[in-house]
């Protein structure tokens, strides 16, 4: 059963820029061989095939179911020695295929900001109900989202709400000007931790922290095929950023979302924008960002934190072609070493683990990045990405934390974590 | 926006000379970034070392007396043995116990299509070296791709040795599936399942029930990915002695090479940007100061005090042949030396011109321009974009990736002090 093109913004997914690379590629293998799914399932049969091997057989329409399998981690494009964007075109066929008949759970399952809404004013009672076996049986029957998903903690107070009412605590006056800090979803409802030690650090470094009011990126939408909701939601988000002030850096601590802003949207879904391109350009991670500080000779020496701690660099992240900062920047702090997973996805891919029928790919994608983070720990592990942290949290039992936790305990911050 | 990284030395490019130069750097202590547009020709390569198998006389018997005596113009004149010698034992003390051989011995490797291919260091244990006379068995999971045992064996046992005799070989097929419901499973899906010392014991006993006493014992080279004891352990079960074949793309001995070089660089201190590819180099005057990466969503400039361009040759896109006759470099726009007369001649079997076309260099591997002088004095290159030599033919590549890439980081440390 095949489906046309559907929707005008699906043209984009028949033709132009990812389509055009597939001429380059030479058949090599080296993708195939660092698929993350493919090395576990057979149900995958890998990018080479059902990227640019596929791609010239679908003529705008897409047959072949086994490409929903992909998890969209990025892996095949990033270690592409020819260039080709393979999980681009894999992204793109799936939006294709799924158009028409999208299934119910995966429009719910990117909304993420409606979860986070929903559930922040009724939090205890939220986690209550995620942590019930019976009901989850009854979700993943009806809805197929797995019983055992990884599910995000709700917390009683949102980021925004926190920030409205913070005043700096400043040992360092505002010398540096203002950048604006994007917290996206995950990071204003659930991970609020994280964007707080986040908007800490900044304003100790000297900055002025602006944050508009904003929502989603659109990504796990996006990753589910859905275009339309997923570029409103981006072009949103960028209009929202941009209220903030003309030409300011743009720091994020949310790993996966900073990529979509970067070069996902563009690459994957074809928006051309200014105002995406004025925001993607701007838009740095957190650790990128203190790199360059560091570079410049900005960052203050950092207090020793004598530990040993097991680190995942997430596949979006890496996606963003610019090596894991977060070794370079927590390399700074003496006494501490970082262990990095070297694994290219920990399976959770976004929504990908949350999946009934994928649920046990997932599981065993992060096995050997689980492993990795119970086999030697001071009670957490370090990530940069939120829903990876759920990932790897559930399936490990261990407390995960953004690296900027560490860099807070390292200025002075917050007290210094020891060896559990 | 852009950003600015500065660190010792960029060098650019993964493969076992981006690697290798890199690793020089950071263990003499200096801060390196390497960039890389994807994983380097490591992974698709043969996981032995080549140093020089074949010239127009025939077999080399002591590829490091025909390292001493290449041509003038050949990149191993102009690094220099000493070099290749420096550079080989260095990776061989990097990945201690890694490989056997020594650089004047060429060992035969058995191919996918039963050809005895000439390479110098080869995996320890992995391999077995010919004899007259010898009784072989070539053994293959009928539902991995590209492995034919019969056709291996047959043309294995027709195949002259160095002393003029021939091995005895047969070719027998088994039915063991990697994966339950895969007929034609890659390498990598073998090897990842001979990880798992279960599936180690059912392909041993598949294995044994099919060879005859005495027999080597040749296989694809799939036994084992990432459990280091994988190959002692189907040794032991088996109870012969074991030979790998590699296969072709993917090859799971160039993936455990790149695996455990790329380990070695991280923890030497390499940062390893992957996936950004090199756009342009900003020169001032006949230095290069930086060059800009395609990091998403702005340009990252990587500023350094020296440079190893080691992207590879016309497989990579690191050099350029284009349909107006043009050859170029494509990141610095280095002028590509070339024999004269037509780089491409319509004879299929005819040796082509154009794959000896490449960069001429220094003694320091900086590439050279007009008048023979170095285009820039902190830009050096490694490996296969240096021209001069016909690397598949010769059976040449890794040697000079590591001979170039070892002049190159001992020119930059010596710049250094």
């Amino acid at each position: 059963m095949s489906t046309p093109i559907a929707a005008a913004g699906l043209g984009f997914a028949g033709h132009e820029l990812a389509r055009a690379s597939l001429d380059q590629c030479l058949k090599c293998t080296i993708c195939e061989t660092q698929c993350p799914v493919a090395r576990v399932t057979d149900l995958y049969p890998g990018p080479k095939f059902i990227g640019p091997q596929a791609e010239r057989f679908r003529h705008g329409q897409s047959v072949d179911h086994s490409l929903d399998y992909c998890s969209s981690c990025g892996t095949c494009t990033l270690v592409c020695p020819q260039g080709v964007q393979i999980a681009e075109m894999i992204s793109q066929g799936r939006a294709v295929m799924k158009a028409g008949h999208m299934p119910l759970r995966d429009k719910l399952i990117s909304q993420t900001v409606l979860m986070g809404k929903a559930m922040t004013p009724v939090a205890p009672l939220a986690n209550a109900a995620l942590g019930i076996k019976p009901l989850r049986v009854v979700v993943e029957a009806t809805f197929g989202i797995h019983r055992n998903a990884p599910m995000p903690h709700a917390q009683s107070q949102s980021f925004e709400a926190w920030f409205k009412k913070h005043r700096p605590a400043r040992t360092t006056e505002a010398t540096r000007g203002k950048v604006v800090f994007f917290h996206g979803c995950a990071g204003n409802y659930f991970e609020v931790a994280t964007s707080k030690y986040a908007v800490e650090v900044l304003e100790h470094l000297g900055y002025e922290v602006l944050v508009p009011s904003h929502g989603c990126c659109g990504l796990a939408q996006q990753s589910n095929g859905l275009f339309d909701g997923a570029t409103h939601d981006v072009l949103k988000l960028c209009d929202d950023l941009r209220s903030a002030g003309k030409g300011l850096t743009i720091v994020s601590a949310s790993g996966s979302c900073t990529g979509m802003l970067k070069h996902e949207a563009h690459e994957i879904m074809g928006v051309k924008d200014e105002r995406l391109a004025d925001v993607g350009s701007r838009i740095v991670d957190i650790m990128e960002f203190l790199w360059t500080l560091h570079q410049a000779g900005e960052l203050p020496e950092f207090a020793p934190i004598n530990l040993s701690v097991p680190y995942h660099a997430p596949c979006q992240l890496k996606g963003q072609r610019m090596g894991m900062p977060a070794l370079d920047v927590l390399g700074l702090i003496p006494g501490l070493t970082v262990r990095e997973s070297g694994q290219p996805c920990c399976g959770i891919a976004g929504t990908y683990g949350l999946k009934k029928e994928k649920y046990a790919v997932a599981q065993a994608v992060g096995k050997p990045v689980f492993d990795h983070m119970l086999k030697d720990n001071p009670g957490f592990g370090l990530c940069d990405t939120e829903t990876c942290r759920w990932q790897i949290g559930k399936s490990t039992g261990l407390r995960m934390e953004h690296p900027i936790y560490l860099v807070h305990q390292a200025l002075g911050l917050s007290p210094v974590s020891t060896a559990a | 926006m852009s950003r600015t990284v500065s660190s010792a030395t960029v060098v650019i490019g993964a493969g076992l000379a981006g690697l290798t130069s890199a690793i020089a750097l950071a263990k003499a202590g200096q801060d390196v970034t390497l960039i890389t547009k994807g994983l380097g020709g490591l992974t698709l390569s043969q996981g032995s070392i080549d140093i020089w198998g074949r010239t127009g006389a025939g077999l080399v018997t002591d590829p490091a007396q025909a390292v001493a005596d290449a041509p003038a113009g050949h990149p191993y004149a102009v690094a220099g043995a000493d070099a290749v010698r420096a550079g080989a034992e260095a990776l061989c003390g990097w990945l201690d116990g890694w490989f056997e051989g020594d650089l004047h011995h060429t060992r035969l490797v058995p191919t996918a299509v039963g050809a005895w291919r000439p390479t110098c260091l080869v995996p320890a244990g992995h391999t077995v070296q010919p004899a007259a006379g010898q009784r072989w068995v070539v053994v293959g999971p009928r539902r991995m791709k590209d492995i034919q045992p019969e056709l291996i064996a047959g043309n294995l046992a027709r195949t002259p040795l160095p002393d003029g005799g021939f091995v005895r070989a047969r070719g027998v097929g088994i039915d063991i599936a990697a994966r339950a419901h895969e007929v034609d499973s890659s390498g990598v899906a073998y090897a990842r399942a001979l990880d798992e010392p279960s599936f180690r014991a059912t392909f041993a006993e598949a294995v044994k029930a099919v060879v005859h006493e005495g027999e080597i014992v040749a296989l694809p080279a799939i036994l084992g990915l990432n459990d280091p004891e994988a190959f002692a352990d189907l040794s032991k079960r088996i109870g012969h002695p074991l030979c790998e074949i590699v296969t072709p793309p993917p090859s799971v001995p160039g993936m455990r090479l790149d695996q455990a070089l790329r380990a070695y660089a991280q923890q030497a201190g390499v940062r390893i940007v992957l996936g950004a590819a090199v756009l342009s180099a900003t020169t001032d005057g006949d230095r290069v100061v930086s060059v800009d990466a395609d990091t998403a969503g702005h340009v990252t400039t990587y500023a350094a005090d020296a440079f190893v361009l080691a992207a590879g040759g016309f497989e990579s896109g690191a050099l350029e042949y284009d349909s107006t006759g043009t050859l170029s470099e494509t990141i610095f726009g280095l002028p590509v030396t070339r024999a004269p007369g037509a780089p491409v001649v319509a004879d299929y079997w005819a040796d082509q011109p154009l794959f000896e076309a490449g960069l001429s260099v220094d003694a320091s591997m900086r590439p050279l321009g007009q008048a023979g002088k170095p285009v820039c004095t902190n830009l050096h290159a490694a490996g296969g974009v240096i021209g001069g030599a016909v690397r598949w033919r010769e059976k040449s590549g890794e040697g000079i990736a590591l001979g170039t890439a070892w002049a190159a980081a001992t020119a930059i440390e010596e710049a250094t002090k």
